[in-house]
């Protein structure tokens, strides 16, 4: 199988020099073409796209991209679609996840993006989105008009397939001539999505491109970065140093490192009815992925005192993440990652010998693993692949004081308590540094409109006109029709 | 060898069903505790026979009817094999099926009734309770509780027996419901009349006929009939059953 990476509009493929990644899963084998482009056809790109995006995508009125995002999503989202096929057929073999987790994942995440959803982006960012297609009063006097970026460029990583439209589509609905340079773990995703666009509403087509290079090649980023005025990048805060440092002093850059997320489980939620969907959901949270969103879970506080104790919580996400292993298997780790893993649990396990009430549960062999630490530990990253440190602690109280020294690294937590605690925990949490407060079962799908990193996805992008008072104020002193 | 590096417990396995079952785990290569009350020479006799078969054996004496020696027998087994990956819970009163002199319900006092309620259920509740923790570490696991087909067919009306069968029946219903979600399963296997064993040397051979003429397979089980199901139960053949009880007795019983 060969497929062929990016959406390059106006560069003849014949012209483009291509790369071939190899991706190996589930007895199957993908050849993935990915563009190498010189600097002149980047800048020759660069300069189509933002002549493009100028000349019709800032003259389409926002419902107008709204409907036609919704109309391509509409097309990943129906099952018999030749391009949902096709997700559905590769994006196992190039990412690793079973069948099942990327249909089910896909649909999850698309759902996002259908047009009520994206009003609601609209909504949340914007009092009225008029703004983004003309001046519009303001309330302190005067009008308003909301610009997104001559050219944006995004620079995705990772490999959760569906990540890089959250800020694709951001950048669409702002009428930013955008640029996307795709994660070489998933380069397929966002070139499909131009493409379906590039099918229904050829000059929107015109208006993005998706492109290739290889991570950290400085030539090729610097050839974008220099034509950009706005930068949102993805990846680790090494990555993103090297990338801040070559952003250009004028451009704006939007960077979302790693994250680690946890959960939080209070006494009342520990009920012996409730306890065990609860461990359902806690399991569905870690299997999601692998754990390789920056939403997902990576340890889990319960409080003691509830009739489930932490140790048995424990035990019951640990047989859940067994039932769902034999749903969604484990993709296959790399030899790093396995040894990664290993090392993990053996640390873990020397801990448990020095006596401090530390159990790793299940055994080596297993899909999975989760400790149980009866000493309060503070939050710290697990070795992903579904890996969980259960922590029991006294009360939710004890969690932001061991949270708050990763507080450059918090986003999501998932919160399971009565309305009160909910917002007396949150308060809390969110002063630790913590952004996002979910629903267990929900981490990996945040809801439409969501703030990531606590910033506002689409307000972040643009740039605001405003007409002072002043101007309109003498603009009527030079009418025509001025007594 | 699909016991190899798996440790199993069996009660009650110096003589009859249990020993056979003990020799069958150590042949497929696990290290079997062989759990006794008293006949230390026997449990001593099977051990050596387990050796023999390719596996591993202890002797462990403990009465599973006492909280305190069934508590230290699992220490032992804790501290010498660091896991346990399987129960059988075999041991029960010492009774004796005799079809011409057994007791009628006006003749069964219920002092009968508690002895057999004690042997079958409060030793496997004990053996269960001190077991778990050990099991549940690992997060999977089975336990097997012998009972009988006398409960779905009471060929011969022994009350206290059949009541306290029935009642483990009930008891590994509701503990497999407790323990799926922790990994762990409960099964048990429901032999008719096992012969030969020490318990059913009094029943008479024209019951024994009578028991045949009506089993479509057509004779009585052997102590190693038994065996089958209970690796079976005990492995992860079985990975997907629990709350069951299987019957083993040629068919008498269908359900």
């Amino acid at each position: 199988m060969i497929e062929t990476a990016g959406h390059l509009p106006g560069l003849p493929a014949g012209e483009v020099a291509w790369r071939t990644l190899e991706f190996s899963a589930w007895g199957e084998h993908v050849q993935v073409r990915v563009p190498e482009l010189t600097t002149a056809q980047a800048g020759a790109l660069a300069g189509h796209v933002r002549e493009n995006a100028r000349s019709y995508l800032r003259t389409l009125p926002v419902c107008q991209i709204v409907t036609t995002l919704d109309a391509a999503i509409a097309r990943l989202l129906d099952r018999d679609d030749p391009w949902r096929r096709r997700a559905e057929a590769v994006l196992p073999i190039v990412t690793g996840y079973d069948r099942e987790s990327v249909r089910l994942g896909l649909s999850g995440s698309l759902r996002s993006f259908r047009a009520p959803q994206l009003q609601r982006f609209l909504a949340e960012d914007f009092a009225n989105p008029a703004v983004l297609d003309g001046f519009q009063p303001a309330m302190k006097g005067g009008f308003t008009r909301a610009q997104g970026p001559q050219l944006l460029l995004h620079i995705w990583a990772g490999n959760v397939p569906g990540l890089s439209l959250w800020s694709l589509i951001c950048g669409l609905l702002v009428k930013a001539g955008t640029v996307g340079k795709v994660a070489s773990a998933e380069p397929l995703l966002a070139g499909w999505f131009a493409q379906i666009l590039a099918e229904i509403d050829p000059r929107l087509g015109e208006c993005l491109a998706v492109v290739w290079w290889q991570g950290g090649d400085a030539e090729a980023e610097r050839a974008w970065l220099d034509e950009a005025d706005t930068i949102v990048a993805y990846g680790g805060n090494d990555a993103l140093a090297a990338i801040r440092a070559r952003v250009p002093v004028t451009a704006r850059f939007l960077p979302h490192g790693h994250r680690i997320g946890f959960g939080l489980i209070g006494a009342e939620a520990l009920d012996t009815r409730r306890a065990g969907p609860l461990a359902r959901l806690v399991a569905q949270d870690v299997a999601r992925w692998e754990q390789q969103g920056c939403y997902s879970p990576q340890m889990l506080f319960v409080a003691r005192g509830g009739a489930v104790s932490p140790r048995e919580f424990a035990e019951r996400v640990s047989q859940e993440l067994g039932a769902l292993g034999l749903r969604h298997p484990r993709r296959a780790l790399s030899v790093a990652e396995a040894a990664g893993l290993a090392a993990w649990r053996s640390r873990e396990e020397m801990r448990g010998f020095d006596e401090d009430g530390t159990v790793v549960l299940g055994e080596a062999g297993d899909g999975w693993s989760v400790v149980c630490s009866e000493v309060a530990r503070p939050l710290a990253p697990s070795a992903l692949n579904r890996t969980l440190k259960i922590v029991a602690v006294d009360s939710p109280d004890a969690v932001p004081p061991l949270v708050s020294s990763a507080r450059a690294y918090l986003q999501t937590a998932a919160v399971a308590a009565s309305p009160r605690e909910l917002f007396r925990i949150a308060a809390l949490l969110g002063e630790a540094g913590v952004t996002r407060i979910c629903g267990f079962g929900a981490m990996a799908a945040p809801e439409a409109g969501w703030h990531n990193d606590g910033r506002f996805n689409l307000l972040d992008l643009v740039r605001l006109t405003e007409i002072e008072q002043s101007a309109e104020r003498a603009a009527d002193g030079f009418a025509d029709y001025v007594d | 060898m699909t016991f190899h590096d798996r440790v199993i417990l069996v009660t009650g396995a110096s003589r009859g069903i249990g020993a056979a079952i003990a020799k069958a785990f150590a042949a497929e290569g696990g290290l079997v505790f062989v759990n006794y009350r008293s006949s230390e020479a026997a449990a001593l006799a099977v051990v050596e026979a387990c050796r023999a078969a390719g596996g591993q054996a202890v002797a462990i004496a403990a009465d599973v009817t006492d909280p305190e020696a069934v508590a230290a027998m699992l220490a032992r087994i804790a501290e010498e094999a660091g896991r346990l990956d399987a129960v059988v819970n075999n041991a029960f009163a010492p009774y004796v099926f005799d079809p011409d002199r057994r007791a009628r319900f006006w003749e069964t006092p219920w002092a009968s009734y508690q002895a057999q309620v004690d042997g079958a259920l409060k030793a496997t509740y004990n053996v269960c309770q001190a077991a778990l923790p050990l099991m549940r570490r690992r997060g999977r696991g089975a336990i097997v509780n012998m009972a009988t087909d006398l409960v779905a067919r009471p060929s011969l009306a022994y009350h206290d027996y059949t009541t306290a069968k029935a009642a483990l029946i009930g008891f590994s219903r509701t503990l497999a419901t407790e323990l799926g979600p922790l990994g762990l399963r409960v099964n048990c296997v429901a032999p008719g009349l096992v012969w030969p064993t020490d318990a059913s040397a009094r029943t008479p051979e024209a019951v024994r006929e009578m028991l045949i003429a009506q089993t479509p397979l057509g004779r009585i089980a052997t102590p190693e009939d038994v065996t089958g199901p209970v690796l079976f139960l005990a492995s992860e053949a079985s990975g997907f059953v629990t709350g069951q009880t299987l019957h083993v007795d040629g068919g008498l019983v269908m359900a």
